[in-house]
């Protein structure tokens, strides 16, 4: 009993450890098996923009993103999961997620890429939104199916124009919901990511 | 009166190494002392904050009603069972009881949370007792709220990176489609209110339809009281049950007397290491002056004004350790303090070792009276000293 409340005590002790939390998948096995239903393994591993180049590479992928990184937990420091997913020996693709900040809560964007870095698909695993399932409909996620990173260097997150098929997506729910813009800020913020951290990537 | 401490003071100067090497002695039992009844004074008063930081003892609840969130969450948000929120008043009453924070749980789902939706655990509190209550709980970001019926909320650090949520933030309650502004983060704290979402207890009733109501309530019972008699006492009010932390109270006032015990076994020691210390060194010297205060006895010196003589030098060497010692114990006190903790399994938060000029005082006081009483026997074998013979003792020495 004394350890338990020695672990007690020492736990209300414990120094504040300010570590950033990235984005997992919540089971992902089975959530692999269904962007991958052929694959036959996949490795996890984890990256952060601080440990792969500093304020230097966060200036490069700002610059690509088109916006800063701001706020509490958009930080330098957030550890990003990689899944790589094999058939064999073979690299078949990716699935990578991370946290964007919505109107009403986090909205974890989870792309499941190509091994060149192509959307296969888009997964919301969170999305606190009063229109939530506008946004996770299949006549909506469907459309970013085929895009890259070069589709959305030409689409402006923070004033939401520019040229090219992103800006063919339109915002599924009523009143301009300002959620729209933070998918569409999530889904570039994670591609401009794994032009990094894929091994295609030129970041 | 003046003339004896002439004397003595003189006397310790002869022998200037012998002299500093006891008050070297007495100083630093002096500054075990000292660090020792801080320790035993800080360590005392830093426990009881952790737990007056654990906040309230007991968690009075409704019969069978889940009281963690983690709990409400596995039973998907069911099972809740509510207590009339009158039984504060009758809570109030008791004599025993120091403070009262009353608590309602509440849980919604939300559909949008991975593919099949999960439960969001929300807490009503009362922003007047509860931070209070949970001292250990402090905010990164804004404020409590202070408003009972406000619609706004106060997240765990954990929620709020969960959520991307920083003041001034909305949070929506799924299915009530109700939206609450974050007023404030909290710092990170280990324990479950990390992940957990406060809303004033009030607003909490309205938005759920539980006016009236509460789940649980925190008492917080006076440092004297027995928490397991207490307890007792509250089974008579109906449908309630009583999760207790008496256990952790009891194992924490158990530490702190087993330190108090620990303490004062190694103060008795230090306290005879410096008697006899200073027994000895005074002893040797009165050895060595065996003709010397013969000469003085034969010259007309009384038994009494030696006995006086060899007690000032005792009181004398005594004084000056004890106020080097005390001087070495405030200025070392962070280092003393990092030895101890380094040693110690658990040190509580604050600081272990408190030393004031008061602790200090009494120290020397506890030092001089030692040199007293040490100095007792010395003197008697000097005042009993017959000159003859101490005279003869000198010559067949030379």
């Amino acid at each position: 009993m004394k350890q338990i409340i020695l672990l007690i005590l020492a736990l209300l002790a414990a120094s504040f450890l300010y570590g950033a939390v990235g984005c997992d998948l919540n089971d992902p096995a089975k959530d692999i098996k269904r962007f991958f239903p052929d694959h036959t393994g996949y490795k996890t591993y984890y990256r952060s923009i601080q440990r792969d180049g500093g304020k230097a590479l966060l200036t490069k992928v700002e610059t690509r993103l088109g916006d800063k990184f701001t706020g509490l937990f958009e930080t330098i420091d957030v550890p990003y999961t990689i899944y790589e997913v094999f058939k064999g020996d073979k690299l078949i693709g990716y699935v990578h997620g991370v946290n964007q900040k919505g109107r009403y809560g986090g909205i974890q964007v989870f792309l499941v890429l190509s091994e060149r870095g192509i959307i296969t698909q888009l997964y919301f695993q969170r999305l606190s939104s009063r229109n939530g399932n506008l946004f996770k409909a299949r006549t909506f996620t469907s459309q970013f199916a085929g895009l890259s990173v070069k589709d959305f260097d030409t689409f402006d997150i923070v004033n939401m124009k520019g040229t090219g098929k992103v800006t063919t997506i339109k915002n599924p729910a009523p009143d301009n919901d300002p959620d729209f813009a933070a998918i569409m800020r999530g889904i570039k913020k994670n591609l401009v990511l794994m032009e990094h951290f894929g091994r295609w990537g030129s970041l | 009166m003046t003339n004896i401490n002439t004397i003595a003071y003189k006397n310790l100067r002869r022998k200037k190494i012998r002299s500093i090497l006891t008050l070297f002695g007495i100083a630093l039992s002096t500054w075990i002392l000292v660090s020792l009844f801080g320790f035993n004074q800080g360590y005392e008063q830093s426990l009881n904050k952790d737990i007056d930081d654990l906040g309230f003892q007991i968690l009075l609840t409704a019969k069978g009603c889940p009281y963690e969130a983690a709990t409400l969450m596995l039973q998907g948000g069911a099972g809740l069972r509510y207590m009339p929120e009158t039984v504060l008043d009758e809570l109030a009453e008791h004599p025993e009881v120091q403070a009262l924070t009353p608590m309602l749980m509440q849980a919604a789902f939300d559909p949008m949370s991975g593919d099949t939706g999960s439960m969001i655990a929300y807490t009503g509190v009362d922003p007047l007792t509860f931070p209070g209550m949970r001292a250990y709980l402090k905010v990164v970001q804004g404020a409590w709220f202070t408003d009972l019926y406000a619609d706004e909320a106060v997240i765990g650090y954990e929620a709020a990176e969960l959520e991307q949520r920083e003041v001034g933030d909305y949070l929506l309650i799924p299915g009530h489609e109700v939206e609450l502004k974050v007023v404030a983060i909290l710092e990170r704290a280990g324990t479950q209110d990390d992940g957990t979402i406060f809303v004033p207890y009030k607003a909490l009733q309205k938005i759920f339809g539980q006016e009236g109501n509460i789940t649980s309530v925190g008492i917080k019972v006076h440092r004297d009281v027995n928490v397991s008699g207490y307890e007792e006492k509250l089974y008579q009010l109906p449908d309630v049950q009583v999760v207790s932390m008496a256990q952790v109270k009891t194992t924490i006032s158990n530490l702190v007397d087993t330190a108090r015990v620990m303490v004062l076994s190694i103060a008795v020691i230090a306290v005879l290491i410096a008697m006899i210390g200073v027994m000895n060194t005074i002893l040797m010297s009165v050895l060595e002056r065996f003709p010397e205060i013969g000469i003085m006895k034969s010259m007309g010196a009384s038994s009494g004004q030696i006995f006086r003589l060899i007690w000032t030098e005792t009181v004398i060497l005594c004084l000056i350790g004890g106020i080097v010692g005390a001087i070495l114990a405030l200025g070392l006190q962070v280092v003393t303090e990092g030895l101890v903790r380094y040693v110690l399994p658990y040190s509580p938060k604050g600081s272990i070792i408190r030393i004031d000029a008061l602790l200090a005082l009494r120290s020397i006081g506890l030092i001089v009276l030692i040199g007293l009483i040490s100095g007792i026997y010395p003197s008697f074998r000097a005042a009993r000293i017959r000159p003859i013979e101490a005279i003869k003792s000198g010559e067949s020495e030379v």
